[in-house]
């Protein structure tokens, strides 16, 4: 059993809606959202939610697949600086290798991620994508 | 204060008929062998990063123990990513406190039983585990990022990475217990299989099965078992996530920090180049070289003379054992390989992108 029905359900809002930790007192923004500020220890950090949108700072094509992801390999995988200011490393989908850019804008996407052959449980997550109509907004 | 008085060092491989206990016996009968009087340790601490995993041991460090002979003891598994380090940290606190007059530190790791799509998924169990893990990346991923980030910043081709693997392997074939004892050109290193672009499978750290055991006493009783013991001068260690987005490692820097200015001559250096990438930023954040040009100063200096993790092999949890047992071995004059002339030896050890970090300093 590979994947976990109470961990799926308690990271959703990580894996689902790329919650992000927001510092009150330093104002470091941190992904994934954790309870306790990474830089300067506050409590006080407020759960926000990224709105998913952001640009490629840089890409890998990782062609070594891990068990459970053999179908998304080569798998591209991506620096991206989200809007709020965070660098996240995702995996890139839907994407032509050689059409990618630096720079070009991105969007999270919700896609499955791998399932579990034991029970038939599904993991789901995000992943960017390139937005089509970048330069028209 | 501490000293280490004797090693054992199995050679590097692919062991399919050896457990991790078998290959920890192998190492400790070459320690009983050398020193000159054989009695039992106060503690023994086992340096492993994924003997649960892989080899679905729990309660490890007693079985290992038991598997020894040993009856009357403490034990302990130190986990910290790759980093054994922090097991020699423990060590080396056990014995300036008075805890203990005799420790047993054991390295093991056993990676070949398991191809490498099973094992890059334990290792990716290092990565942050609500969100990366779960999307399928692994490390090597991370390490293409850093070093293309790396070439763009300091406007460096693949070409200069070539530089660590071929120096790593020129090192490891003159290393009786190499796992990857032959040399290599550019052309073999800039044609290899590209595991996740830039990175090649030259730039990574080659797994490998093996076991370290090196005992570490206290100085008063170090003589009963050796005649010239060296002598841990220090340990310091530090965490700080690695940077992506301005390639460095600040868990190194701070450890370094600690310490001062390191030597450059005169000192044998053994350092945890996981990938050709982080033996670049290792090498500039401990300030022997300038940003940028860290793998310009391999010819230069003693370092990794084992041929590192790229070429002696990689052994996870264990690697810090495994070198400190080689510096040992520099610092006696028993190392079988190219061997330096070296008054002190330095050990950076850190998991493998760098986010925490030990940093431990040897004198004869
Ligand atoms: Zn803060």
């Amino acid at each position: 059993m590979k994947i976990s029905p109470s961990t799926s359900w308690r990271l959703k809002d990580t894996l689902y809606r790329l919650a992000l930790g927001k510092c009150k007192k330093c104002g470091n923004i941190k992904f994934p959202y954790q309870k306790i500020c990474e830089v300067c220890g506050s409590l006080d950090v407020e759960k926000i939610f990224s709105k998913g949108t952001g640009s490629l700072v840089d890409y890998t094509i990782l062609y070594q697949a891990r068990d459970g992801f053999e179908k998304q390999s080569p798998m591209i995988v991506g620096l991206v600086r989200l809007d709020e200011g965070v660098d996240i490393v995702a995996p890139i989908t839907d994407a032509e290798p050689s059409k990618l850019k630096e720079g070009v804008r991105v969007e999270a996407v919700f896609r499955r991620m791998r399932n579990d052959s034991y029970n038939g449980l599904i993991q789901y997550g995000i992943k960017f994508r390139v937005v089509l109509d970048a330069g028209n907004n | 204060m501490v000293s280490i008085v004797g090693c054992g060092l199995t050679k590097l491989d692919r062991y399919y008929e050896l457990s991790e206990k078998d290959l920890v016996s192998e190492a400790y009968k070459q320690l009983i062998t050398k020193i000159k009087e054989y009695d039992q340790p106060d503690i023994v601490i086992v340096s492993s990063g994924y003997i649960d995993v892989l080899g679905k041991n729990i309660l490890s460090s007693y079985k290992i123990s038991s598997g020894l002979g040993l009856q009357n003891t403490k034990v302990m598994r130190i986990e910290n990513g790759d980093n054994g380090g922090a097991s020699i940290f423990t060590a080396y606190s056990f014995i300036k406190s008075g805890v203990a007059k005799k420790v047993l530190l054991i390295g093991i790791e056993k990676f070949s039983d398991y191809p490498s799509k099973y094992v890059n998924e334990y290792l990716s169990y290092n990565l942050d585990n609500d969100y990366t893990y779960h999307v399928g990346i692994t490390p090597h991923a991370y390490s293409a990022l850093l070093m293309k980030k790396y070439m763009k910043k300091y406007n460096v081709d693949y070409e200069y990475f070539t530089k660590w693997p071929i120096k790593m392997h020129q090192n490891a074939s003159e290393n009786p217990l190499a796992y990857l004892k032959f040399k290599v050109d550019k052309n073999t290193v800039v044609n290899s299989q590209i595991v996740s672009d830039p990175l090649r499978i030259f730039d990574v750290g080659a797994r490998a099965d093996g076991a370290s055991v090196v005992l570490v006493t206290a100085d008063e009783v170090a003589k009963r078992y050796f005649d010239s013991p060296v002598k841990i001068d220090g340990i310091v260690g530090n965490i700080g996530a690695m940077n992506l987005s301005d390639p460095s490692l600040p868990s190194v820097a701070k450890a370094r920090n600690e310490l001062g200015d390191l030597p450059k001559r005169d000192v044998v250096y053994e350092i945890h180049d996981s990938y050709s990438i982080m033996a670049a930023l290792e090498i500039e954040e401990l300030k022997l070289a300038e940003r940028g040009k860290g793998l310009d100063v391999v010819d230069s200096l003693d370092i990794n003379l084992s041929g590192g993790l790229k070429a002696r092999g990689y052994i996870g949890g264990g690697t810090a054992i495994y070198q400190l047992g080689e510096v040992f071995l520099h610092l006696t004059n028993q190392f079988k390989g190219k061997s330096a002339n070296a008054e002190k030896g330095i050990i950076l050890s850190n998991d493998d992108l760098g986010n925490t970090s030990y940093l431990a300093v040897l004198s004869r």
